[in-house]
């Protein structure tokens, strides 16, 4: 037996370490599923052929939903990801009992995922700048509009798989939130077929907030001043909210919820 | 403060779950694992080790109680031993979608090790587990000892001042085994510290320096494998295949044991001799051997039971 320190040298967590490096493994194993990438545009392609076929002048406002929802329902995948690398490999333990940061695991999960289903959702975004011929202004918001929706959703997907212990239970329930909250709301379509009386539930729901703010720009909704503050800051104000609780719940979590 | 690598003083546990009665899972459990120690938590399914483990691994929350890693309060400042330890998670599995080298390399990388280092410790890590010959194949093609060798391997390739283990060489053959104790051992020469939990006694008794016995949460018999055998009455153990009618005869000699027709009596050296004259006068046939770490096991959590 030695009784000297150990050799080995120690490193000290810091604010985020390990995000990049558990991206990076998150991404090696997506990407063996790479039929994934394609079926995670299933929902989005049937919305946008109903759209298309029903009435083609709106496609253009579809396809921006399209992006949107793309970016909301990838806080599924982070769910279903954070919930089966606990569930069935206690993976967590082994990331979680050593230098690798709470937060740093959990975007790891998120980032990972984004890189890997970026490339759909890019197309997509393509689509929407081609089609409804949207200004670089416009297509600048869009991307960040995208990125604040993900980030919520990934966030709520975390906090979420952390209240599962069986993954048969997250398969009903999981799709049902975001595909609830992604379809139901004025993602796909304008503000403006809403019910009024919905419409501020609409504007700070994250995806359709982010939804109204772009159909505004095209010409395809009138937000009044109010209306514009409300889903803009509602959306920045949740999101940032949401992310901190993430991180905090993330840190909490380590050691059981 | 101690600056033990693993120090722990009256550490309790008890899990609460709504409309069920609470579980005591840990009721005062006392302990300290010195620099470069290999010791073993045994104990029956539920006895408490691994609440323990993951107690001191930073997973779990005591009720109370203090412990200590490297000198750090884990439950006030778990941050601040994290970066310590590594752990193998029972019943843990690899990325089934990632090799066993992907798998240890960026696991190295996550832990915030360079990549030269990193790179480096993975071939070590390999070549030391006997994993070269699958290393590059998808750990969902590998057989469960084969994965389970590659979660042991990318936690000692981390090369962290403590390792906890729990259960780490289930599902594997003899071979791999006995691999995967010349490695611990390897890490201990190199100053590493390591608390393991295992069902396998002889690994226990092969690997541990010192091991803690647990049941129903408390530390019932701690020391080495021999203090261990030597608390039950002695370190021989006689067999007499036709003996049980002679219980009676053999009690003054240690513990005795009858089962069906056979008599077994775990007894000093020292009165061997006399014991086996006996059996000859009684013509009995009688064979000796050493206790095992599995029979004294037994007979200490067996009491305990009695006892309870």
């Amino acid at each position: 037996m030695r009784t000297d320190p150990p050799a080995t040298p120690i490193r000290q967590s810091r604010p985020f370490g390990g995000t990049t490096a558990f991206l990076w493994t998150e991404v090696l194993v997506q990407a063996h599923e790479s039929l994934a990438m394609a079926t995670s545009m299933v929902t989005q392609t049937v919305l946008l052929v109903f759209v298309y076929i029903l009435n083609p002048g709106l496609i253009g406002v579809a396809l921006i939903g399209a992006v949107l929802f793309s970016a909301f329902t990838l806080g599924q995948r982070v769910l279903n990801e954070a919930a089966y690398i606990r569930i069935d490999h206690k993976a967590n333990d082994l990331y979680l009992a050593g230098p690798m940061t709470p937060e740093g695991y959990f975007l790891g999960i998120a980032g990972g995922i984004l890189v890997v289903y970026f490339a759909p959702i890019a197309l997509l975004g393509t689509l929407a700048v081609l089609v409804a011929h949207l200004s670089l202004t416009t297509s600048l918001a869009l991307l960040g509009l995208a990125g604040l929706v993900w980030l919520f959703a990934a966030s709520i997907g975390y906090i979420f798989s952390t209240f599962f212990r069986d993954n048969r239970a997250i398969w009903a329930y999981a799709s049902l939130f975001f595909n609830v909250f992604g379809v139901l709301p004025p993602v796909f379509y304008p503000l403006g077929f809403f019910p009024v009386a919905l419409r501020p539930v609409a504007l700070l729901m994250p995806p359709s907030a982010a939804a109204a703010l772009l159909q505004s720009q095209i010409g395809a909704t009138t937000l009044s001043t109010g209306q514009t503050e409300l889903a803009l800051f509602g959306l920045i104000a949740e999101t940032v909210l949401v992310f901190l609780c993430a991180i905090y719940w993330a840190r909490r979590t380590v050691r059981g919820p | 403060m101690s600056v033990e690598p693993l120090w722990s003083e009256n550490l309790r546990k008890t899990y609460t779950v709504k409309g069920m009665p609470p579980v005591e899972a840990l009721a005062g459990v006392s302990m300290n694992v010195h620099p470069g120690e290999r010791v073993a938590l045994l104990g029956r399914n539920g006895a408490g080790k691994t609440t323990f483990l993951r107690i001191a691994s930073t997973l779990l929350r005591p009720s109370s109680g203090q412990i200590r890693v490297f000198g750090h309060d884990v439950s006030e400042h778990p941050e601040r031993a994290r970066p310590y330890i590594a752990v193998v998670p029972q019943e843990g599995k690899p990325f089934f979608h990632l090799p066993p080298r992907e798998m240890i390399y960026t696991y190295l990388r996550a832990r915030g090790l360079s990549r030269e280092t990193s790179q480096s410790r993975t071939e070590e890590a390999i070549e030391r587990m006997g994993l070269a010959e699958f290393a590059d194949r998808l750990c969902i093609t590998l057989s469960g000892g084969q994965r389970q060798r590659t979660m042991v391997a990318t936690v000692i390739a981390t090369q962290a001042p403590l390792l906890f283990l729990d259960e780490p060489t289930i599902g594997m053959d003899p071979f791999a085994r006995r691999e995967v104790w010349a490695s611990l051992r390897d890490l201990t020469a190199k100053g590493s510290t390591i608390l393991l939990t295992t069902h396998y006694l002889d690994e226990a008794e092969a690997l541990s320096h010192r091991l803690y016995i647990v049941e129903r949460g408390q530390v019932i018999v701690s020391g080495t494998s021999d203090d261990l055998k030597r608390s039950v009455g002695g370190t021989l153990k006689v067999s007499l295949p036709q003996g049980a009618t002679e219980v009676e005869s053999f009690r003054s000699f240690g513990e005795v044991v009858a089962d069906g027709e056979s008599l077994t009596i775990i007894v000093h050296p020292e009165r061997l001799g006399e014991l086996m004259e006996l059996a000859v006068r009684r013509r009995l046939t009688a064979t000796v051997g050493p206790v095992t770490l599995e029979e004294a096991f037994l007979r200490v959590v067996g009491r305990k039971i009695d006892e309870d």
